[in-house]
């Protein structure tokens, strides 16, 4: 029985260590291969044990293919490769490529330099990793091997992510990875084609929630920032340097401009200013709007954003500094914090410890540093409500949709509304359960025109809904199958022709001649077969269409004739049928 | 700049916070629970959800605030109607929510699941009068065995034990007269407001003798009227509000009903193109304070404190101006486009002083907690 099988690896059902596993046609495939940040030891990683029971990983998976670069999606990616072993393909789009392994190396660095973990995975690791990319395009349909082929679409969410399709012959899966339906500043929204796979697989984290709108979100941080900056505050804005950076950027320089402020805006070098570079190079993966004004201007070199000098933060009055690292632990944020933790006119939005509610933190040297300064805490990550999730499934058009990353019970009311409103199944797997979807895969099977020709001449036309028997030779070559005549069939094989025949002895009782006797036996089936051409040849013989009657006189008994019946293979009905209808004798003659 | 990015700067100094959602459909009711909220939608040819929303984080916690990042609303319980609803009331200390809805012929009862997300239809009531056009208005008495008010006409007015289904009073009068709203004060007492502005107060104790205004409303001329009572029981001073579709806002003490104590007019656009979705509310955390809605697509707040008395000389009304007029559906949901949107209901925080929930015909649901600009800083 054709089926998919589907197993989400990551443990859990908080967000993180997205890991998932599709089986397809005899095809497996991984699909991202995130890290869980919450956790320090191996519960980060996705379970891999599932796999590996397998055998080799290499041999059993056909290729890995990876949405995007939050670490949540690819952060396990070296750890796998490189210290589980796989030497497969790992498919991934340019941007992706071009970012993955400056996130992996900033985190590898704050896990073992700053944190000093062991087994963690090293520099040279990220490197040997990502020689196994193969980078794609959107809308470029890449062939795995013969059978396996996968394409991207356009997911919104961060620079470079994509939703992937994954065909073998009729069958296709989608993974969505991380994607959003309402396009933001800098990036557009998720777009699919009516694809109609088998199966849709999209991240229900965010399934139960209505998203509060875009504008409200900004608000609220350029509130934040304003009100700070107009008492003569300084704002610290510690990022994951890419991604939301840019936005940010780009939401207070165009606020900056409509309100008229003077206040410095400054992001420190490094990280953003690689970000920046990327983004310049990947412009067509932004949104219409920053690529109609990219062309009269650079939208990523900002007017009233410039690059950051530690000695800045020593100025008095106010100002806003985006800086990195993401989580305050090391570099140039927990540096600029420090100076300015102290001021209670000065605001940040910030890492864990912080966010725990701490207002002692202890520094490095036993140092203990007291936050007087307002804290905020922002969420500016773009993932699809449970709206999104309903249009994405709308334009997919798929037969099934399965939600990973959810808790079934508080989710029983969105399975009930995807299947009522659109209309298919929805499945709910917990992590490490394997949902399994039979599958009716059509087998295409082209008929020759010779084929079809033939049978149009044997006269009946076809009926559209009435099947109709028809006799030929399928031949299976190179995954294509065709339907030919035999004769075709034959010469392509290079093997003779055989014929078999039939041939049936009917005994008659009839004194007369057989000459007369095969007359009477034309006479009888004339009569009674009218839609079947039936001759009386000169030789003496009848024929019902291609079966042959002869009639034949037996030495011993002069009163019995012996009608010979014979006929192919192919006429087997019309023989049998003529034998039967012959053995219950004929009509007596006239005398 | 498009002109939503011009109002959000604008917004900056308006509103404290601002929340706007987009729902799967639009909305005429607004209950509470605690700190979460009902939602459910009226559309006549499909499938109609009715939500159980929890507020984001930061409106409910107190301390801490700025260390909340979510500000989304969580679906906690959903559930599917085939009837419109347009009124929605949750039955106290229980997991029952009483619906009307159109065809006016019953009165849905619903269970909101413990161990799942689902709401579930579990019973009906039946109406005592069955109307086509009309639906009834729904009240609940959260006594110890609770009882539900329904009603589409002063003549169809009963009580019914939620439990035994038994009817436990009726009105038992002949009075055809439409009914707008349905409250109930306290565990014998409740008010009804009919479409042409006459109010009463009845007492379940008692065979039908309500203390009312017996002239068919402030005013006669086709105009409908809503109201609501305000803090009942607490001291003397006008705590009815009483709303007509030609914006007279008139506040009443329920000593006097004859006779309101502040008739003013509001500055809204008149006729209201739906005078059904009028709806006037009392600040449960501001003194003497009024919201007004279903005019066009703005909410208006309202400070009477200094309206005892107000009328001129010649009895014309006098026009008031509002405390705080919220655009929010205008700019940000309209955006310019026709037709402009039509604010359905509004509810108030119930604790939060200044923050309102205000839902449009379009689907859009707002939070918003404006500033009170004549306050001192």
């Amino acid at each position: 029985m054709p089926e998919i099988r589907v197993t989400p690896l990551g443990a859990g059902q908080d967000v993180g260590r997205s890991c998932i596993l599709v089986s397809i046609a005899g095809k497996n495939v991984m699909l991202d291969c995130g890290m869980h940040m919450g956790f320090n030891d191996d519960r980060r990683f996705p379970d891999f044990s599932y796999i590996t029971q397998n055998g080799r990983l290499t041999d059993f998976l056909d290729c890995v293919i990876i949405s995007h670069f939050h670490l949540d999606h690819c952060g396990a990616l070296p750890y796998f490769s490189e210290m589980v072993g796989y030497d497969g393909p790992i498919y991934m789009t340019h941007p992706t490529q071009a970012i993955c392994p400056i996130l992996l190396e900033d985190y590898r660095k704050i896990a073992v330099d700053k944190k000093g973990e062991a087994n963690f995975f090293t520099s040279q690791m990220i490197k040997d990793c990502m020689k196994k990319v193969v980078a794609v395009h959107l809308h470029q349909t890449v062939q795995v091997d013969d059978e396996l082929e996968i394409k991207a679409y356009y997911a919104g969410h961060v620079l470079g992510a994509a939703m992937f399709q994954i065909k073998v012959g009729s069958e296709s899966v989608v993974y969505t990875g991380d994607y959003n339906m309402t396009p933001d500043r800098h990036l557009g929204a998720a777009w699919i084609d009516k694809c109609r796979p088998n199966l849709l697989i999209t991240e229900s984290t965010y399934a139960t929630t209505i998203r509060d709108s875009k504008r409200c979100r900004e608000r609220d941080f350029l509130k934040k920032v304003h009100e700070t900056v107009e008492r003569g505050g300084k704002v610290l804005i510690p990022v994951f340097a890419l991604g939301r950076a840019q936005e940010l950027c780009i939401l207070l320089e165009t606020f900056w401009e409509r309100m008229n402020l003077k206040v410095p805006i400054y992001f420190s070098t490094g990280l953003t200013e690689k970000a920046n570079h990327y983004y310049k190079l990947f412009i067509p993966w932004t949104n219409q709007k920053i690529r109609k004004t990219f062309v009269q201007r650079n939208m990523f070199e900002f007017k009233h954003i410039k690059a950051f000098d530690r000695a800045f933060a020593d100025n008095p009055g106010p100002m806003v500094v985006f800086a990195t690292p993401g989580m305050l632990h090391a570099g140039q944020s927990l540096q600029i914090f420090r100076k300015w933790a102290g001021n209670e006119k000065n605001m940040g939005t910030v890492g864990h410890k912080i966010l725990s509610g701490q207002r002692k933190l202890e520094m490095e040297g036993r140092q203990v540093l007291e936050v007087k300064m307002q804290v905020e805490y922002m969420s500016f990550s773009a993932h699809a409500d449970a709206k999104g999730i309903m249009q994405l499934v709308g334009q997919a058009e798929p037969e099934s949709v399965l939600l990973v990353h959810g808790e079934a019970k508080k989710m029983e009311f969105l399975k009930q509304k995807i299947e009522q409103e659109l209309r298919v199944n929805c499945y709910m797997p917990a992590n490490g359960e394997t949902v399994t979807l039979p599958t009716s895969p059509s087998i295409p099977v082209g008929i020759s025109l010779g084929l079809l020709k033939r049978e149009m001449a044997q006269g009946l036309l076809p009926e559209a809904k009435k099947p109709r028997l028809l006799h030929g030779t399928l031949i299976m070559k190179d995954s294509n199958f065709r339907l030919v005549s035999s004769e075709q069939a034959l010469k392509e094989l290079g093997l003779a022709e055989h014929q078999l025949r039939f041939t049936c002895r009917v005994h008659l009782h009839d004194t007369r001649k057989e000459q007369e006797t095969a007359l009477r036996v034309y006479s009888h089936l004339k009569s009674v077969l009218k839609d079947h051409c039936v001759q009386h040849l000169p030789d003496g013989s009848v024929t019902v269409e291609s079966v042959l009657l002869q009639a034949a006189a037996p030495s011993e008994d002069p009163g019995t004739k012996v009608l010979l019946v014979s006929w192919t293979y192919q006429d087997e009905e019309l023989g049998s049928f003529l034998t039967s209808l012959l053995k219950k004798g004929l009509p007596q003659a006239p005398s | 700049m498009d002109p939503g990015d011009d109002w959000l700067v604008e917004s900056l100094r308006l509103y404290q916070d601002f929340y706007a959602f987009d729902l799967s459909g639009a909305t005429r009711v607004l209950e509470w629970i605690d700190d979460k909220v009902f939602v459910a939608g009226y559309e006549s040819l499909k499938k109609n959800e009715i939500l159980h929303l929890k507020l984001p984080l930061r409106l409910s916690v107190k301390e801490n605030k700025g260390l909340f990042p979510e500000r989304d609303f969580k679906v906690r319980h959903g559930g599917f109607s085939d009837r419109s609803i347009f009124d929605l009331k949750h039955v106290p200390h229980t997991r029952l929510l009483v619906t009307s809805g159109l065809p006016g012929c019953y009165l849905q009862v619903w269970q909101v699941a413990e161990d799942s997300d689902v709401i579930k239809a579990v019973s009906t009531i039946a109406v005592h009068e069955k109307e086509e056009s009309l639906w009834p208005r729904v009240a609940v008495f959260s006594t110890l065995a609770p009882g539900v008010l329904h009603g589409a006409r002063l003549r169809s007015l009963q009580v019914v034990d939620l439990e035994s289904r038994k009817t436990t009073y009726t009105s038992d009068v002949s009075d055809s007269e439409e009914l707008s709203s349905l409250q109930v004060l306290d565990a014998d007492t409740f008010a009804f407001c009919c479409a042409s502005g006459r109010l009463g107060l009845v007492d379940t104790r008692q065979k039908w003798a309500p203390l009312e205004n017996r002239s068919p409303g402030p005013g006669s001329g086709g105009e409908r009227w809503c109201a609501e009572v305000g803090s009942w029981g607490q001291g003397p001073g006008p705590s009815i509000a009483s709303l007509g579709s030609d914006g007279r806002l008139c506040l009443l003490d329920p000593r006097d009903l004859c006779h309101p104590v502040s008739s003013v007019q509001c500055p809204v656009s008149v006729p209201s193109p739906d005078p059904e979705l009028l709806r006037v509310t009392w600040a449960p955390g501001l003194k003497n304070c009024l919201a007004i809605s279903g005019f066009d697509g703005t909410v208006q707040v309202y400070d009477a404190t200094s309206w005892d008395g107000t009328r001129s000389q010649d009895g014309t009304r006098s026009q008031v101006e509002p405390l705080f007029t919220h655009r929010g559906h205008i700019f940000l949901d309209g955006n310019g486009m026709d037709p402009a949107p039509l604010v359905t209901t509004h509810t108030w925080h119930p604790c939060r002083p200044r923050t309102l929930l205000s839902a449009t015909n379009d689907a859009s649901l707002h939070v918003w907690d404006w500033v009170d600009l004549c306050a001192p800083r």
